[in-house]
């Protein structure tokens, strides 16, 4: 076998790269080699002429359905969809929105008011105007080592409460007047409060306690509260 | 209106901000040929429109997925298209025909000249729904490449690039359908065998 046989095509080799050729050459060498091999070679040369007959067919089928187009439907369905989508995406969007704005407004809402709350509350339990009961309209159900009298509990008794955020009005005093007055906190025997015209039990009355005196521009003791520490 | 020579990511952006008519052109632009695939894929015009539709459906609803840097739109619509022909071909058995139309006879055959006599008329009509239906039965892998490259008669690189493989890949894919082909219409029943036709 000599050097130019050896670098001819074979039957293989021509099956892979020879059924392309179509008259023109695309690829040099290669296209040069396979007609070469065809000239030769009755079986690829028979086998060339019927690929070449199938691939008219199926350019010729190909060229059948090339014309072929899709139905207007799908673009129209497509249409529809595209709208339908954006839109729903429009309405989630704006949804969304609508939710976080509500609930940033809800969160303002709680946040002022709890604000509101507090400063009411510190400045209630501070310097604001103390709270002023009548002797006698309310005695708290828990008062019983307080200047109240046990023995008592008409409504014709003066009684202290010991709510520490009220005072109760001595005797004689009238009530809504008493927004100007100061708040003197004294330590004092419980039967001195006696003297301000409550009803003190004996038993107790050597007690020291914590007395808060809510004096008038006069001077003049006007209400009375026990602090809590008291009641134990 | 749409400028004609946008590119399709550019196009694909729009679309995704809700910008209908640049959705439509790059319909317009893709259809055609991922219809016509799909129809000879699928041999069905009605499941080649579903086909397409699902394509353009997916890629309305998930526009993200298409990466730019790793390849063309029209790469990527047909890989979709694949998955979808795949997907219609586990479910229905094969029962159309490649084109109704011509089926029934409505449509011209190609090629046909006046010349021909009734009885090459039919012959030939034969001999092209043997080749239609020889078509229809490679394997899926085989029948893209036939289907791309000698019915749509695309060029090697751009039937890779429709189906995102190599040359080689589809060179390969290519000879071994046509052999194929040649085997099952018993072409070469004059010829010694030596093609190699088996998977």
């Amino acid at each position: 076998m000599n050097e130019r046989e050896k670098q001819r095509m074979t039957c293989e080799e021509f099956e892979i790269a020879g059924l392309d050729l179509r008259g023109a050459t695309r690829n040099g060498a290669q296209d040069a080699e396979a007609w070469e091999h065809l000239r030769g070679c009755g079986r690829c040369a028979a086998l060339h002429e019927n690929w070449r007959l199938l691939q008219d067919d199926l350019h010729a089928i190909g060229a059948e359905s090339r014309d072929t187009e899709i139905s207007g439907r799908v673009e129209l369905r497509l249409r529809q969809e595209f709208r339908t989508q954006h839109k729903t995406v429009k309405i989630r969007r704006a949804a969304v929105i609508t939710s976080w704005g509500l609930a940033a407004a809800a969160l303002l809402v709680v946040a002022v008011t709890w604000t509101t709350w507090r400063h009411t509350n510190g400045s209630g339990s501070g310097k604001g105007s103390p709270i002023v009961v009548r002797a006698g309209q309310r005695v708290a159900p828990e008062v019983t080592n307080t200047a109240t009298d046990q023995s008592g509990g008409t409504d014709e008794t003066l009684l202290a409460s010991n709510d520490s955020e009220e005072f109760t009005l001595l005797p004689g005093d009238v009530p809504g007047t008493l927004e100007d007055g100061t708040v003197v906190q004294v330590r004092m025997q419980r039967g001195s409060l006696g003297a301000f015209g409550l009803a003190v039990n004996e038993e107790r009355a050597a007690d020291w306690i914590q007395v808060d005196l809510l004096v008038g521009e006069d001077g003049q003791p006007q209400a009375v509260r026990l602090p809590q520490s008291n009641s134990n | 209106m749409i400028d004609p020579i946008l590119k399709d990511d550019v196009l694909l952006r729009k679309s995704a901000r809700g910008d209908e008519e640049a959705f439509v052109q790059l319909y317009r632009r893709h259809q055609a040929p991922l219809f016509r695939f799909a129809l000879r894929m699928t041999g069905n015009r009605w499941a080649a429109e579903e086909v397409v539709q699902d394509v353009f459906m997916t890629l309305m609803r998930d526009p993200k997925k298409f990466d730019v840097e790793r390849g063309t739109l029209g790469g990527y619509l047909y890989g979709i298209a694949r998955n979808r022909i795949m997907k219609h071909q586990e479910r229905l058995p094969r029962e159309l025909p490649l084109d109704p139309e011509v089926e029934e006879g409505n449509a011209p055959l190609a090629g046909l000249s006046d010349e021909k006599t009734p009885a090459q008329w039919v012959e030939l009509k034969q001999r092209r729904e043997m080749v239609r239906d020889a078509v229809m039965q490679l394997p899926v892998e085989f029948r893209e490449a036939v289907v791309l490259c000698e019915l749509e008669e695309l060029s090697y690189e751009e039937a890779a690039a429709a189906l995102e493989c190599p040359i080689g890949t589809i060179r390969s894919r290519l000879h071994r359908g046509r052999a194929l082909l040649l085997a099952k219409l018993e072409i070469l029943r004059d010829v010694p065998k030596r093609v190699s036709a088996g998977r």
